[in-house]
């Protein structure tokens, strides 16, 4: 039952003619999200009693280091659904989603370290969640790489799942680090459980600027996955007409 | 007579490549099978296939020996920077009885302290046949066994083949150059 | 088992084999005091790292054919024919791997810390530490060799090194663990849990990579 629910919607050529209806509607909603929630950020808030304004830089700082690792579980689930199940759209939309992953994790590392500089008095520290911040952006130009030094595609996709399962070990040490070690970082002002430890006049910002960011993230994804698949379909009929 | 091996519509597919499709074939115990197939046309694809180190894109393929199979493949499996002595223990083969009479037959009894890298092409080869020689299987899978040996060594070669299928094993093999077995062909033709 | 056997009896032969990584070993470990003397820098504290850095490099170097020099020869070729599951012979092999090199090195490397800084406690600290974290880079780093197998081992290795970064994160906690003197046994267990994990996983992810390989 769920084999063939996936194989209906495990057609690339599916996948491209929604995905293609689909982009212009979630880009313009997710960056008029996003710039609005940079303006309320940026202009109708207040200072931070501590930080003045150089806090502001949350709202491109949190957004991409929570996207930096979201990406890398969402290629995670890909990976294994393409081991399980043998899609082949799944093993395309890991080796799309890699290379957004890695800038979006690069924005998080160079915005933390600008954020650093007024705050910490440094812009680089050997604390443990920047650490393993910067392994999974290695880990990011690490999985490009080994995808594209094979010749043979199939292999090629088959071990690209198995080192992002075997690398997705990182993810829970970045999002625990913070708690396990005592870092520069802050601990999470967000949780599930509590009530934020922040101001709501900030928190409401920042929840959009996450929201938009995600999406103009997703319409990078689009466009990286429609790459994909019209680099590795192309000698298939429809992607002849579709050019 | 026992089938050892039934292949219905075999497809293997590499990279968009098809190499062959629809192959079926059986092969029975006593009975030999020679691949005859231009250059690249998936001879060694499909004894690996058979063999169980390639899965096939399409199609059954049904196994039934009792003891497992001998491949002898392209590379020698041979530890170059051991001795002639020391790879055969790697083999397992010492206590087999007819070894001295084998290495004897092959040239290779005064080669035992021989580091393998310093041996001949050919010799190497030979070597790598001692496994097919005391093999305990019931199929015996060969990819191009007679490069690089000399004419008697094919004699031999061909004579013991000839034996095991006396013997009730059952053989498959590619080969460019001709056997003197009674083998039914299998042509892999490029389409 | 046999297979213990005929894999002690390949890498003993081969002496480069095991030789080479732990002379490399030693030679970093001699540099070390040299060099650091002459900068007149405060040995202590910089010996821990350098020897973490010395056993990652070598354990790196030391998995350079680990599995690419069976796969040449054919020799993974018929162990894939002759076992159903590779993680057994896997599993044997980086065993012998360490017992010829990890072992020796984590004995090396507590006599050099008791030679450098003279502590008999650090140095027999030093000894199961360096025993798990030598197993534990070597099952990474054959993982590593394996990915690219066809493609010469180093890219292999180098992409995984990201994963044994977090190890030597802990392992940097674990400096200052001994420094101060505390809480010493509870590191050990937590390395002996992740040696478990993955002593039992990657094995298994390994034999289906070269199964991949062989196709």
């Amino acid at each position: 039952m769920i084999k063939k629910f996936i194989h209906q919607f495990a057609s690339p050529k599916t996948y491209l003619f929604q995905v293609d209806r689909a982009y212009p509607y979630i880009f313009y909603t997710s960056l008029s999200i996003y710039l609005g929630a940079l303006f309320w950020g940026l202009f109708l808030t207040s200072e931070d009693f501590v930080q003045g304004n150089s806090y502001r830089i949350i709202y491109l700082h949190v957004p991409a280091s929570f996207i930096s690792q979201s990406l890398y579980l969402a290629m995670a689930f890909a990976s294994a659904i393409f081991l399980i199940w043998k899609v082949k759209l799944s093993a395309y939309l890991v080796r799309s989603i890699a290379p957004i992953g890695a800038v979006t994790t690069f924005i998080a590392l160079v915005s933390g370290a600008i954020w650093g500089i007024p705050t910490w008095g440094t812009w680089w520290a050997w604390d443990a969640r920047i650490i393993s911040t910067l392994i999974l952006f290695i880990m990011y130009l690490g999985l490009i790489s080994l995808h594209d030094s094979f010749t043979d595609n199939e292999k090629a996709d088959k071990f690209l799942a198995i080192l992002v399962i075997v690398g997705s070990v990182n993810i829970p040490i970045i999002k625990m680090s913070v708690e396990w070690w005592s870092t520069l970082h802050q601990t999470a002002s967000i949780t599930v459980t509590e009530k934020p430890a922040i101001d709501p006049s900030m928190l409401y910002p920042l929840f959009g600027s996450i929201i938009g960011f995600t999406g103009i993230v997703v319409c990078l994804v689009i466009l990286s996955s429609k790459l994909q698949i019209l680099k590795r379909e192309k000698n298939k009929s429809w992607v002849k007409d579709y050019v | 007579m026992k089938k050892i091996l039934v292949a219905e519509n075999l497809s293997y597919k590499i990279n968009d490549t098809k190499l062959f499709q629809n192959l079926s074939f059986s092969l029975n115990e006593g009975a030999a099978i020679h691949i005859l197939g231009s250059n690249g046309s998936g001879k060694t694809s499909l004894l690996k296939i058979i063999s169980g180190l390639t899965k096939q894109t399409k199609g059954e393929i049904e196994k039934n020996y009792n003891k497992d199979i001998c491949f002898i493949g392209h590379k020698n499996a041979l530890k170059q920077y051991l001795t002639v002595e020391d790879n055969l223990s790697l083999l397992e083969i010492e206590a087999h009885g007819n070894l001295k009479s084998f290495l004897q037959l092959l040239g290779l009894d005064k080669l035992l302290d021989v580091m393998v890298a310093n041996l001949s092409y050919g010799q190497q080869k030979k070597l790598a046949l001692l496994r097919l020689f005391l093999n305990n299987s019931d199929l015996l899978v060969l990819d191009e066994p007679c490069v690089g040996l000399d004419k008697k060594s094919q004699d031999i070669l061909c004579t013991f083949l000839s034996d095991e299928l006396n013997a009730k094993k059952a053989l498959i093999f590619s080969s460019h150059i001709s056997l003197d077995i009674s083998a039914e062909v299998l042509q892999l033709d490029k389409a | 088992m046999k297979l213990l056997k005929f894999e002690l009896l390949k890498l003993r032969k081969k002496s480069r084999g095991w030789l080479g990584p732990i002379l490399v070993f030693v030679l970093i470990m001699t540099a070390f005091p040299l060099t650091v003397e002459m900068l007149n820098k405060d040995i202590d504290q910089s010996f821990l790292s350098v020897l973490w850095i010395a056993t990652l490099l070598v354990m790196m170097l030391a998995t350079e054919d680990i599995f690419l020099e069976d796969f040449n020869d054919g020799t993974l070729e018929q162990m894939a024919i002759k076992h159903n599951s590779l993680s057994g012979v896997i599993t044997i092999k980086i065993f012998v791997y360490w017992l010829l090199i990890g072992l020796p090195i984590s004995l090396l490397g507590a006599l050099y810390g008791f030679g450098i800084t003279s502590s008999a406690d650090l140095a027999i600290q030093l000894i199961p530490i360096l025993m798990i974290t030598t197993y534990i880079f070597l099952n990474v780093f054959s993982f590593g060799n394996a990915l690219s197998l066809t493609k010469g081992s180093i890219l292999g290795i180098l992409i995984t090194m990201p994963l044994v970064l977090p190890l030597l994160v802990v392992l940097g906690k674990v400096v200052i663990a001994i420094n101060l003197g505390m809480n010493f046994l509870g590191f050990l267990f937590l390395l002996l849990g992740i040696l478990s994990i993955i002593i039992l996983v990657l094995p298994i992810i390994i034999s289906f990579v070269i199964k991949a390989h062989l196709e």
